[in-house]
């Protein structure tokens, strides 16, 4: 019995360090390969560990004058996107959690359902209207475009933190005097920091992450953002030359990888909260 | 007085939902009504202010040449396959650490850090790893003598779609097994005590109260994980862009080459209909599907 239990406590730990090697030894691969040297980059059996670290993939890197551009653009459109998703998640997501209206649950229910819809077919027509309001290769639609995709699983996250915020506080304070959006800004969303907290984030990775919006509705290269700009300049342009590319890669995580690292006890709590209880 | 609070009440409330519902429907709403009816003429990316009606054509052109049909195959195959892997291999994980290991928390956190990843930083490294002569992977699978000679990964007919679906689950994997963690610390303690005075084993207790327990999370996630790989595109466009000879063209491909590479506008809106048609009719397929469960659970009790 005791044996038994013992094996059964190895396997378990030789499963989980598996998983481990799985998930985090690409990663160690990629911050190693980039400073690896050309010379060492093709060496068989590789280095597992560099003999000879080098610095000169990110010197290129940061002084071939476009990859600040992409850069900044990356955290211009994701912040202004994280902005505006909060501010109207956060208001939708109030009027849905505290008010009873006709066809409330319809709405709920449709605005869940766009995160079904092929983003492909909506990009086409999307496209074409874009091109009508002269609404192509600007970072405002851009914005729009990734707020809206942001916007559904936030409104569903934030809705579930108002929910668990007793109504009583919200009437005495009426009684009291204080206005509607006094009683908003003042009690309730002090309140839901946590929850605040979640979804700025989600749209941060979310609209960090995003791809097929950007190299659709973005052909300027000034305007580009990171992932679009790698994927267009980089891959083709360095044809393979991994140490660079694997630099690119690294240089472009580091913010996420900060922002996962110093809120993830929000962002885990609010996505199972979402999710769970939707 | 009370009708004028009431009437307070209404227009705050359009205030609050307003902005959210206009921007929706902007970039949602409308465009997937306009690309239905864009996939009824013939448009092109180059000549778009003509329009003309082209009786189904597009329809017609995309049942002929048979890439539909090829691309609904591939992509039902990348989704079942990543989809249960992720799922099996996901409850294993966060069973063990649910379990009483070492370091768990500290393991929790780490394990997502490749969800943060931007997918098509995910595409380039896995390019990297499955790189056939300099590769880690092949040099690996070669020293354990799994393989013989280096394998092509990403250019081979009947690996790519597998190279991908690795690349998929190392960035999925840590999302699903979170989810499922989160659901198994909802499970009350007590229930499995009980079951051990019973004298069930651990097989029993999970297959009698963990997996039962867990039905509406594994719901819920196994749905977003369906939903986010029938639309996946980054992954296939950096890894593969479809190729070896469409083995890994999905629809999202397909109709993105179609709408933006071959600029028909008309026959890319009418593969995204298609699409969405086969979309509805799987998540209609997949809540019957949970809804028999749910009558037989009942019956058992």
């Amino acid at each position: 019995m005791n044996r038994s239990k013992r094996l059964s406590a190895f396997l378990s730990i030789l499963i989980a360090v598996l998983f481990l090697l799985f998930l985090l030894f690409p990663l160690y691969w990629m911050l190693l390969t980039s400073f690896k040297d050309n010379s060492v980059l093709f060496k068989l059996p590789p280095e597992w560990w560099p003999s000879k670290p080098v610095l000169s993939h990110y010197d290129k890197l940061f002084s071939d004058g476009v990859f600040l551009g992409y850069y900044r653009n990356s955290l211009i459109v994701c912040f202004c996107t994280t902005a505006v998703t909060l501010l109207a998640a956060m208001f939708a997501g109030y009027g849905f959690s505290r008010f009873e209206f006709k066809f409330k649950s319809f709405a709920l229910f449709s605005i869940l359902s766009t995160q079904m819809l092929p983003v492909v077919s909506l990009l086409i027509a999307l496209y074409t209207m874009y091109n009508n309001y002269h609404l192509l290769n600007t970072r405002a639609g851009l914005v729009i475009a990734l707020t809206t995709s942001c916007l559904p699983f936030s409104i569903w996250m934030i809705k579930v933190f108002f929910d668990n915020i007793p109504v009583d506080l919200e009437e005495s304070a009426k009684i009291d005097g204080a206005t509607r959006f006094g009683i908003l800004f003042r009690i309730v969303l002090p309140l839901t920091k946590p929850g605040l907290f979640s979804i700025g984030i989600y749209s941060f990775i979310l609209s960090w992450d995003d791809f097929l919006y950007s190299i659709t509705l973005i052909n300027k290269d000034e305007l580009r953002p990171l992932n679009a700009g790698i994927a267009i300049r980089y891959i083709g342009e360095l044809s393979y030359d991994w140490s660079s590319i694997m630099t690119v890669c690294v240089t472009s995580i580091v913010p996420i990888t900060l922002l996962f690292l110093f809120f993830q006890k929000y962002m885990v709590s609010g996505l199972t909260a979402g999710a769970v209880k939707g | 007085m009370r009708l004028s609070e009431k009437k307070k009440d209404f227009l705050f409330l359009a205030v609050l939902i307003l902005p959210a519902l206009l921007l929706l429907l902007f970039t949602i709403g409308i465009p997937i009504l306009k690309s239905l009816y864009l996939s009824f003429f013939d448009v092109s990316l180059l000549s778009m202010k003509t329009q003309t009606w082209n009786a189904f054509g597009n329809y017609k052109k995309l049942f002929a040449d048979q890439e539909l049909v090829h691309a609904i195959g591939v992509t039902f195959r990348y989704v079942v396959t990543v989809v249960f892997l992720q799922f099996a291999l996901g409850m294993m994980l966060a069973l063990i650490l649910n379990g009483k290991i070492p370091f768990r928390r500290a393991l929790r956190t780490v394990i997502l850090i490749p969800w943060v990843i931007p997918t098509i930083i995910g595409a380039l490294l896995w390019m990297w790893l499955f790189q056939p002569q300099y590769g880690v992977m092949n040099f690996i699978l070669q020293r354990l003598e799994l393989i013989g000679k280096p394998l092509q990964w990403l250019s081979d007919i009947h690996l790519a779609l597998w190279a991908v679906t690795i690349a998929a689950l190392w960035k999925q994997l840590p999302f699903m097994v979170t989810m499922l963690l989160a659901g198994m610390q909802g499970i009350p303690g007590e229930m499995y005590e009980a079951a051990m005075i019973d004298g069930a084993g651990k097989r029993q207790q999970f297959f009698h109260i963990t997996l039962p327990m867990l039905k509406n999370t594994i719901k819920t996630v196994t749905l977003i994980a369906c939903i986010e790989n029938f639309k996946m595109f980054p992954l296939f466009w950096i890894m593969t862009s479809g190729g070896p000879v469409n083995a890994t063209t999905t629809l999202s491909i397909l109709s993105y080459k179609t709408a933006f590479i071959d600029l028909d506008l008309g026959k890319g809106a009418a593969t995204g209909a298609l699409w969405l048609v086969i979309m509805l009719l799987f998540s209609w397929v997949y809540n019957r599907l949970f809804a028999i469960g749910e009558g037989k659970g009942g019956a058992a009790h």
